[in-house]
């Protein structure tokens, strides 16, 4: 009990002293997840919107699938894209190993569905008669559709944070296509998992109380982002 | 003018003919009101007037010009008409939010757009609410603010779909003198549909009636549902809405055990003074007189034979029967007077 109370000690030290390792390795995690979020919810949201709100065929199919991929384990989407940008890859002349494009792809497999899903859910909610309102004041179909999404926007917000509390927390993908590679690759669930395998708690510790603080943050803005979507 | 003209226009929902019209023509300035229960088709004429869906076939003239239902098209028109829905939907901002969409996608200066919506809540006494949440607006207030967002487009009809089904007494007050009002002074042609005849023909110029999506001769009262009963000897009792006997004069169907609706013509009943009911008979009804209204030519009762009858006579003939509220009176049927649907 005590080893664990004096690398919990240590650990807040760690942070408390803005120690530059632990802050690099924060800084290459953050860095990762918001490009990859971003790029997702570019991505999703019209995604999630068209599936919702176009008359597709397939529609059922469709989300079903992306149903399915929300359940998909990291490592596979890790094995998957690293299929594709390995030197024998696809997209191999890119030389995308082991760099942090490479995670922000991986991320964006992963989280895109997550979004698209979220952002379907968000839409169906939404009355129809906002749709015919908007219209018979004049709205043309972009500016429907801007109304439909600022109806739904607390859903989609609540989307995007899931989906970012998703790749800050992941570690297969980053492991995979990211290589832990020190100051350059490593995020935090990475160093977490070197750092545990080295038998070395502290920074393990530090970066585990970061990373909850992060999760504790995105947890308070998502009920944040609900509780005003009710009101 | 004629606003609207509309030929042989149909709707079809999965292959099923929802909406049936020859021939409509609605002219400009005036107040029409749509009457017809429920699913006769009055929100699909609605849709087709107000430019949100285009029909199975048939031709709609709008001002003047042929309809061809293309997007572009349809969005120019959509400019002109404003559609007000039973229960409106305000987008989750405030009221002076609300108002400004219509008028900010119309490109309108923001010093304009001001002045407009200041003028469109006083017209429906919602200033004080102008930066209210519209989310906060009790369910009158909210179909006010509705009004008040249609007409700040200016628009050349305004459709509103039963704008005074879900408020109060007092609101309906208001929003009928609201439409009188927006029609005398801007000569906006104004559609609502009701299910009300004494509420239409209060407010409207000109009545149109919708029965199974098809337009019919008939002044929307005196529909009743009726299930049929035998009374012996080939006999039969109609009970109208399921609850008041009555022997009907002429021919009547012969299945039983299935609703119908039959139609009384309020010009064609003829009202006795007095009387009570001590035995069925053919083709006739007792009653107390309820409520009286003069209608131009003639005059409107409202008859409690346990269902309200509506009687229309001519002003002369009810000078000479001298009627007053809280008479009885009965009423008398002959065949031409009653019609199944």
């Amino acid at each position: 009990m005590s080893f664990f109370i004096d690398s919990f000690l240590s650990a807040i030290s760690l942070v408390v002293t803005l120690d530059p390792e632990l802050f690099q390795v924060v800084r290459v995690s953050l860095r990762v997840s918001c490009i990859s979020t971003l790029v997702a919810a570019v991505g999703g949201i019209p995604l999630g919107f068209f599936i919702a709100y176009g008359n597709i065929k397939g529609k059922r199919m469709v989300i079903t699938l992306l149903n399915t991929m929300l359940a998909m384990p990291t490592v596979v989407i890790g094995l998957f894209v690293y299929a594709f940008i390995s030197r024998r890859g696809v997209f191999g002349v890119f030389d995308l190993l082991y760099t942090q494009n490479a995670i922000i792809v991986g991320q964006v497999f992963l989280i895109t569905p997550l979004i698209a899903a979220l952002t379907i859910a968000a839409v169906s909610r939404i009355d129809e008669r906002y749709s015919k309102t908007a219209k018979t004041l004049g709205a043309n179909s972009l500016q429907t559709v801007l109304v439909i999404l600022r109806e739904a926007q607390f859903g989609i917000c609540a989307a995007v944070i899931s989906a970012f509390g998703r790749v800050v927390s992941e570690i297969g993908i980053s492991m995979m296509l990211g290589g832990n590679i020190k100051g350059f690759t490593r995020t935090m669930t990475t160093a977490m998992a070197l750092e545990y395998d080295k038998g070395s708690f502290t920074l393990a510790v530090a970066l585990g109380l970061v990373l909850m603080s992060i999760s504790l943050i995105m947890n308070v803005l998502f009920n944040f982002v609900q509780g005003r979507g009710r009101l | 003018m004629i606003q609207y003209e509309l030929q042989q226009v149909t709707q079809q929902y999965n292959g099923k003919t929802v909406l049936n019209i020859k021939k409509l023509e609605i002219e400009s300035g005036k107040i029409y009101g749509l009457l017809g229960a429920n699913g006769a088709g009055k929100t699909t004429l609605f849709n087709i007037l107000s430019f949100l869906e285009a029909p199975a076939s048939g031709q709609v003239v709008f001002a003047g010009q042929s309809v061809f239902f293309g997007r572009t098209e349809l969005h120019k028109l959509r400019r002109r008409v404003v559609m007000v829905d039973q229960y409106p939907i305000m987008f989750t901002t405030t009221v002076f939010k609300n108002i400004e969409f219509g008028l900010k996608i119309r490109g309108m200066t923001k010093e304009r757009r001001q002045a407009v919506i200041d003028e469109a809540l006083d017209m429906v006494d919602l200033a004080a609410y102008r930066g209210a949440s519209a989310a906060e607006l009790s369910g009158g207030e909210t179909q006010r603010l509705a009004l008040a967002r249609a007409l700040a487009l200016s628009p050349e009809v305004m459709l509103c779909d039963e704008p005074t089904a879900n408020v109060d007494v007092e609101n309906q007050a208001v929003i009928r003198a609201l439409l009188t009002r927006v029609n005398l002074e801007t000569r906006c042609t104004i559609l609502f549909t009701s299910h009300d005849r004494l509420q239409a023909a209060g407010l409207a110029d000109e009545t149109v009636v919708l029965e199974k999506g098809e337009l019919v001769d008939t002044s929307y009262e005196n529909i009743f549902s009726c299930s049929l009963e035998s009374k012996g000897k080939g006999q039969k009792i109609c009970l109208l809405q399921q609850k008041i006997p009555f022997s009907l004069p002429g021919f009547v169907p012969e299945a039983e055990g299935r609703d119908y609706r039959v139609y009384l013509n309020p010009d064609k009943i003829k009202l006795v003074q007095g009387g009570q009911q001590v035995q069925q008979r053919r083709g006739v009804l007792f009653g107390t007189i309820n409520l009286m209204m003069a209608e131009g030519e003639k005059v409107r009762l409202i008859v409690n034979a346990g269902v309200m009858v509506t009687v229309l006579l001519p002003v002369d003939e009810y000078a000479q029967l001298r009627l007053a509220i809280g008479d009885a009176v009965t009423l008398k049927l002959k065949p031409d007077a009653v019609e199944w649907l």
